[in-house]
């Protein structure tokens, strides 16, 4: 292996956060666990964005909600919240099984959805909530919470290094989410309990490849461009026996078009590594590691021009060359040994909402364009000019359902040490 | 007797002018803007040109007596057209794009929607004052060819353009106008930008090409 390379993005920075025309869009949050509350604390980050209400069923979660979200509408009833008028956007962050009727509900009451993944839980109510959203039409937007398609360095890598074929036929990948943690809450209330570990129950979760492991088996789909055939996968409870039935460490193999496959495992046992995800080329392999990028080339691969600005770093026993969204010729500190001295990139998460919010805008702004230009009696004609806007890159309902269907099916050959053939019919909305 | 007999006659003079007004008013016809129009400014740089684009084009047009309404009356005279017109194009509706068509950079596009003072002047207008007809179509499939003078806004200033038009008719009761015309930013009191992502090496030109692409479609009668 002849070195790598820490890739970095080659587009212009990400643009400053500057507050959008016009009033803030206002989102309600629903569901306020941890996640739930990072996003809230996340939002504060994207201009124009104002966090109205949040909703959530237990007062101990919504007091530590507010703290991020000082003046937003506390509501235990999240159909109070779908009944605010000056509410345009919805978070959906409850636990996966309660996605469905949350979500159809908010698409029924014309929010613009953000709805974390996976979906749902099952084939059933995943189909509802894309079903949902398609049905909603192109004026109100949903999206999937599939964070890496909104992120600068995926991005970037996808347009730059995969869909080029820049590192050669893809001939394998890879991916891991390790962290040593219980994933257990504890409560004084045994309801309240059992409702906080849906995590840790196969009724209420899809264990760690739906929870964690959706966002790479993700990413291999849209790089790979295709969907898996098939899937075989081994989970056990190794270290976290307190009475769980969803596996604490697992591994799966997943079979994708052109004798490619993935290999996942993840890991509530160990933390070594942590995130990472390798894509294997014939000419280089490509590292992601967090908000992070390695380019590792064959000895015998083509050399590219701007391999002599390239930073070299070395990770282990291998050199790479840094990779990074936001670098360009412009900036002469690029080239070097040792760690990239750029600022951080924008967290997924917050590329993610920060997209989702100026697709609202974005979207909203159109037909209102259109609308003032042309009448109101036109929707066919509106149709097709949203159609035509150009929306920040993000998961929409086909990728967050498609993705689901996957996870789900990951976690059935798992859960039954079957190998599971992928059905067509299954990614299909109807 | 002669006050009323004045008067008869008075109101009846009014009436028929009044009755010519409205028959000659009805004689103008409308156009609304309708979708399939296309907005398109391409500039330079020093490293680069760039192009923005969009597909909303709101306003209308207005024709007098006269005005070649269909491809078929190609025995107008060439001279002044009775014609009135108003254009805008909302501003945030236009996008930055590679060559290609796919979108260049958000950050162009805040430049270009600050550049032209968006916040508070949410359009591009134009005011036609003058249109006359220079040429009528050779062969079918020809466009009508006129000369146009009016006035663009933009960022809240005013200049007065000449620009060549031509007239084409996409579909029964539809008017489809292009034009193309060369401004400066500095018309506008816009200083070519130097985006500072670039630590201002990037001079953009002064001059840019607007080009439009309107179709509109003739208002339906109201219902009686």
């Amino acid at each position: 292996m002849g070195g790598g390379v820490e890739i970095l993005a080659q587009t212009e920075a990400s643009p400053p956060a500057t507050p959008p025309e016009g009033a803030p869009l206002r989102v309600g949050v629903i569901g306020l666990g941890a996640w739930g509350r990072e996003i809230i604390s996340t939002l504060a980050r994207v201009p124009g964005v104002e966090v109205a209400a949040v909703c959530d069923r237990y007062p101990a979660l919504m007091r530590r909600a507010v703290r991020n979200a000082t003046g937003a509408a506390q509501l235990e009833d999240y159909r109070k919240l779908l009944a605010d008028k000056s509410v345009s956007g919805v978070v959906v962050a409850t636990p996966t099984h309660s996605h469905r009727a949350i979500a159809v509900e908010a698409l029924q009451a014309g929010k613009h959805v953000y709805c974390e993944v996976p979906l749902a839980g099952t084939l059933e109510d995943a189909r509802a909530v894309a079903q949902a959203a398609a049905a909603a039409g192109p004026r109100q937007v949903f999206q999937a919470g599939l964070q890496y398609r909104s992120d600068d360095q995926h991005v970037f890598i996808y347009d730059h290094f995969i869909r080029t074929t820049a590192i050669g036929r893809v001939a394998m990948v890879r991916g891991q989410w390790n962290k040593k943690q219980s994933w257990r809450a504890t409560a004084l209330d045994p309801d309240r309990e059992r409702e906080a570990n849906w995590r840790l129950a196969r009724a209420t979760s899809l264990g760690l490849v739906g929870e964690l492991g959706i966002h790479q088996l993700d990413v291999a789909s849209w790089y790979l461009g295709a969907l898996p055939e098939a899937v075989s996968g081994f989970g056990a409870i190794v270290l976290w026996d307190d009475g769980r039935d969803v596996a604490d460490t697992v591994q799966s193999v997943l079979e994708y078009p052109g004798r490619i496959r993935m290999l996942f495992s993840s890991s509530l046992a160990n933390s070594f590594e942590a995130e990472t995800q390798t894509f294997y080329g014939a000419d280089a392999a490509i590292l992601l590691r967090g908000n992070r990028a390695w380019l590792f080339k064959e000895a015998d691969a083509p050399h590219w021009d701007w391999e002599v600005h390239a930073r070299r770093e070395t990770l282990d026993k291998e050199t790479g060359i840094a990779l990074r969204a936001d670098a360009s010729k412009l900036k002469p500190t690029e080239a070097g040994e040792g760690p990239v001295d750029l600022p951080p990139l924008t967290p997924p998460l917050q590329a993610a909402l920060g997209a989702f919010a100026a697709n609202v805008r974005l979207v909203t702004g159109a037909a209102e364009d259109f609308v003032a230009s042309y009448g109101a009696h036109d929707p066919k004609g509106l149709a097709e000019a949203l159609g035509q806007v150009t929306r920040r890159p993000a998961a929409g309902y086909r990728e967050g359902y498609a993705a689901t269907v996957t996870v789900i099916k990951v976690e059935e050959a798992i859960s039954t040490g079957q190998r599971v053939e992928f059905k067509k019919e299954w990614f299909e909305l109807g | 007797m002669k006050t009323r007999r004045l008067t008869t006659t008075l109101t009846l003079a009014l009436s028929l002018a009044a009755a010519h007004a409205l028959r000659a008013a009805e004689e103008w016809t409308k156009y609304d803007a309708k979708p399939g129009s296309k907005v398109q400014i391409d500039g330079t740089s020093n490293i680069h040109d760039w192009r923005v684009v969009g597909s909303i084009i709101g306003g209308f047009v207005e024709v007098g007596p006269g005005f070649p309404t269909d491809a078929s009356m190609t025995s107008v005279a060439p001279g002044k057209m009775q014609a009135r017109a108003q254009v805008t194009i909302p501003i945030r509706s236009t996008r930055s794009v590679n060559h290609d068509g796919t979108p260049y950079n958000t950050k162009m596009d805040e430049i270009m929607y600050e550049k032209l003072k968006m916040e508070t002047h949410k359009s591009i207008a134009f005011k036609l004052s003058e249109l006359t007809l220079k040429e009528v179509p050779k062969k079918a499939g020809d466009p009508f060819l006129f000369d146009a003078v009016g006035e663009i806004m933009a960022a809240g200033e005013t200049k007065k353009v000449e620009m060549p038009v031509s007239l084409t008719f996409p579909d029964k009761d539809k008017m489809k106008f292009d034009c193309q015309v060369t401004v400066k930013m500095t018309d506008f009191k816009i200083e070519p930008p130097a985006p500072a992502i670039a630590g201002g090496a990037i001079k953009t030109g002064d001059e840019v090409k607007l080009s439009l692409s309107m179709m509109t479609q003739k208002k339906a009668a109201a219902a009686k």
